[in-house]
C-alpha cells in the first residue's frame, strides 16, 4: 500500500480556558488519529461538540495544535509556516456549509473563481477565462454563469460554484464541512452525484464532515464517528453501517425509515 | 373526527414583480389526535400554510379558501382568536423563540398569566408541572435559569411546555428537530408522540425530513409548488408513493441507492411562484409526463384514504 495522502496521529486541539488561573479546558480534539489514502473519501460524523469541526480546522491550519502530528503528502504539515504555508495550502480545497455565506454577494462568479488563481500569481487573460469556464463545466454549470452574481443563483448552483472554486488550484485534498446540510433533498442528491463524479474522474481525496450519517455513508470509503473530542468508532463504511460496534453509532443512524 | 378541514387554500402576496403565489391550492384534512406530516422542499408553501392557520400571513397577503375550518370554527374570521388559545406554534429554532434576557420562569409565567386566572403560587406550580411533563429534570430549579444556560434540546422542551401552557390542543410544529442533533431530535419526537397520546393533542408536523414522517406521523400531505399533490397514511406515502414527485423525492434520498451509486436527482427546478401553472406543476420535471400533463390540470385520484393528483393511471391495485 502506498503512503497515505493525509496522516493524522494523536492530534490534540485545546482551546484556552478563560482566566489566567483557570484549570486547563478539556481538549476539543483528544488524541485523534486518522489515515486517508489518496483517492479515497473519509466521512467524519458527529454531533455538536464532537470535535469534528475543530479537527477540520486543525487540518486546515486555522487553529493551533497542542500535540500530535499531521502529515500531508509526505510532508510534516505542522512544520510549515509563513509564505511556505500560504503556498502549501494550494493542495487543500475547502467547501463550507452555506454557499451564500461563503460566496460574496457583490462579486460576479468570474471574480469569485479568479481569486484563488490571482492569489497563486496567474495573470488575468484568455487562459484564465478558459480555466474558469472549465471549472464551471466540471461542476455542471454553463460558462455564461461567469457573468452572474451569487445572489442570482439557487442553493444548488451556488454550492456548485463553491466546489468549482475549491478545485481551482488542483488540490490533492478536498475538505467539505456539511456541504449539503443547507440544501433540499433533491438538490443534495445532485451535489452528492457531482462529488462522486469528481472523485471518479480526478481521483480526488475527500474529508467529508457532517452530522448526517446517511449522507456521508453513501459516498465515503471509510467512516469515523466522533463524540466529545474522541473517535468512538471507525472503519470501512460497509462494516460500520451494517455492524456498528457502538450504541452511539446506531443512535446516529437516526430514527424512522430503515434502509 | 375532523379537527382541521381546509379546502382550496391559497395565499397570494403582492410584490413589485407581481403577485407571489406562496400557496396555490392546498387541501388539508386532519383528524383529532393525529400527527399529520406536511412534507415539502423550500418554497413549496408549507410554512406559509402554517402561518395562515395561525392568522400570521404577511401584511397585505390575500388568504382565500373554499373551506377553512378548525373544529367547526371559521379560521378566516377567528384565526387571531384561536392563536395561543387552541392553536400554538413550535418553531424550528428554540433559541430564537425564547427571550434571551428573561428567565425560563418569567417566560413560562407570561404565558400562564395571559391564559389562566390562577394566583402566582398556582402558576409557579403549573409551570413546574408543565416543564416536568416535557421531561426536563429539576424543573423547579430551571425556573431561575436563562435560555443560554440550556442545551438546544432543553430549550425546545421549554418551547413545547409554553405551547402546552396556553392550553392549546392543536400544535403546529415547524421543523421542530431541524436545528437539533439527531439523537436529541429523536428524543423530542418521542416526547411529542407521548404528549399526543397523554393529552389528546393534534399536531401538524411541518418537515422536509422523511425520517421524521416515518418516526411520528400517522398521515401526511406532500406539497409541491404551493399545491397539495398527495395525501394519505404516512406508511403508504413512504413505501407506496402514488404521485411521481413523492416517488422522486424518496428516490433522491442518499440511502435509496446502493453505496457509491448515482442518486436519482430531480432535474430542473420548481416553477417560479410568480408564474401561472399550466397543466400539472410537476410535468416539466416528471419522468412519466405525457403531452396531456403539460396542458390539462391532473385529475384527483382516490384509493381508500389515499388521494393524489396525477394523469398517469394507477397501475397496480
Amino acid at each position: 500500500m502506498t503512503a497515505p495522502l493525509l496522516d493524522v496521529h494523536d492530534l490534540v486541539v485545546r482551546y484556552k480556558a478563560r482566566g489566567l488561573f483557570a484549570a486547563p479546558s478539556k481538549p476539543a480534539v483528544d488524541r485523534v488519529s486518522l489515515s486517508l489514502p489518496a483517492g479515497s473519501t473519509l466521512g467524519i460524523v458527529g454531533e455538536s461538540g464532537s470535535g469534528k469541526s475543530s479537527l477540520l480546522r486543525a487540518v486546515l491550519r486555522l487553529v493551533p495544535v497542542e500535540s500530535g502530528s499531521i502529515t500531508l503528502d509526505g510532508q510534516d504539515w505542522l512544520a510549515i509556516h509563513g509564505p511556505a504555508l500560504r503556498h502549501a495550502r494550494h493542495s487543500i480545497g475547502f467547501v463550507a456549509q452555506n454557499p451564500f455565506l461563503s460566496l460574496s454577494p457583490r462579486l460576479t462568479i468570474a471574480q469569485i473563481l479568479a481569486e484563488p488563481l490571482l492569489a497563486r500569481g496567474d495573470k488575468p487573460g484568455a487562459a484564465m477565462q478558459d480555466r474558469m469556464a472549465l471549472l464551471l463545466s466540471r461542476c455542471g454549470l454553463p460558462p455564461d454563469f461567469l457573468a452572474r452574481r451569487a445572489r442570482e443563483l439557487s442553493g444548488g448552483q451556488a454550492q456548485r460554484v463553491s466546489i468549482a472554486r475549491a478545485l481551482a488550484l488542483n488540490p490533492r485534498l478536498l475538505v467539505l464541512d456539511e456541504p449539503t446540510s443547507a440544501l433540499d433533498v433533491s438538490v443534495q442528491a445532485q451535489i452528492l452525484n457531482l462529488l462522486m463524479d469528481l472523485k471518479a474522474d480526478f481521483g480526488l481525496s475527500m474529508l467529508f464532515v457532517t452530522h448526517n450519517l446517511k449522507v456521508v455513508a453513501h459516498l465515503a470509503d471509510q467512516l469515523m464517528v466522533m463524540r466529545g473530542g474522541s473517535v468512538v468508532e471507525s472503519g470501512a463504511t460497509a462494516r460500520v453501517m451494517s455492524a456498528p460496534q457502538q450504541v452511539y453509532t446506531r443512535e446516529l443512524m437516526g430514527f424512522g425509515r430503515r434502509a | 373526527m375532523t379537527l382541521l378541514d381546509i379546502q382550496g387554500l391559497s395565499v397570494t402576496i403582492p410584490s413589485p414583480a407581481g403577485p407571489v403565489q406562496a400557496v396555490r391550492r392546498i387541501d388539508l384534512n386532519i383528524a383529532k389526535g393525529e400527527i399529520h406530516g406536511l412534507i415539502g422542499e423550500s418554497g413549496c408553501g408549507k410554512t406559509m400554510t402554517g402561518m395562515a392557520l395561525l392568522g400570521l400571513a404577511p401584511a397585505g397577503a390575500q388568504v382565500a379558501a373554499r373551506v377553512f375550518q378548525f373544529d367547526g370554527i371559521d379560521l378566516a374570521k377567528s384565526a387571531d382568536a384561536l392563536r395561543g388559545r387552541r392553536i400554538a406554534l413550535i418553531s424550528q429554532d428554540p433559541a430564537a423563540a425564547l427571550n434571551p434576557v428573561l428567565t425560563i420562569g418569567r417566560q413560562m409565567d407570561d404565558v400562564l398569566r395571559t391564559h389562566t386566572l390562577q394566583p402566582k403560587a398556582d402558576r409557579t406550580a403549573a409551570a413546574v408541572a408543565l416543564l416536568a411533563a416535557t421531561g426536563l429534570p429539576d424543573a423547579a430549579k430551571l425556573l431561575k435559569r436563562y435560555p443560554h444556560q440550556l442545551s438546544g434540546g432543553m430549550q425546545q422542551r421549554v418551547v413545547i411546555a409554553q405551547a402546552l401552557a396556553t392550553g392549546a390542543d392543536f400544535l403546529i410544529a415547524d421543523e421542530p428537530t431541524t436545528a437539533l442533533d439527531v439523537t436529541v431530535g429523536a428524543q423530542v419526537l418521542a416526547l411529542l408522540r407521548q404528549l399526543v397520546a397523554d393529552r389528546g393533542l393534534t399536531v401538524l408536523m411541518i418537515t422536509h425530513d422523511m425520517d421524521v414522517v416515518a418516526a411520528v406521523c400517522d398521515r401526511a400531505t406532500v406539497l409541491y409548488a404551493g399545491l397539495s399533490v398527495e395525501t394519505g397514511p404516512a406508511s403508504a406515502i413512504l413505501t407506496r408513493p402514488r404521485h411521481p414527485y413523492t416517488a422522486a423525492l424518496l428516490a433522491a434520498l442518499p440511502d435509496a441507492a446502493p453505496h457509491g451509486q448515482r442518486l436519482a436527482a430531480i432535474d430542473g427546478q420548481v416553477p417560479a411562484s410568480t408564474k401561472p401553472i399550466s397543466g400539472c406543476a410537476f410535468s416539466p420535471r416528471c419522468p412519466a409526463a405525457m403531452t396531456l400533463c403539460h396542458t390539462v390540470p391532473p385529475p384527483a385520484r382516490v384509493r381508500g384514504d389515499h388521494r393524489w393528483a396525477c394523469h398517469v393511471a394507477e397501475d397496480a391495485p
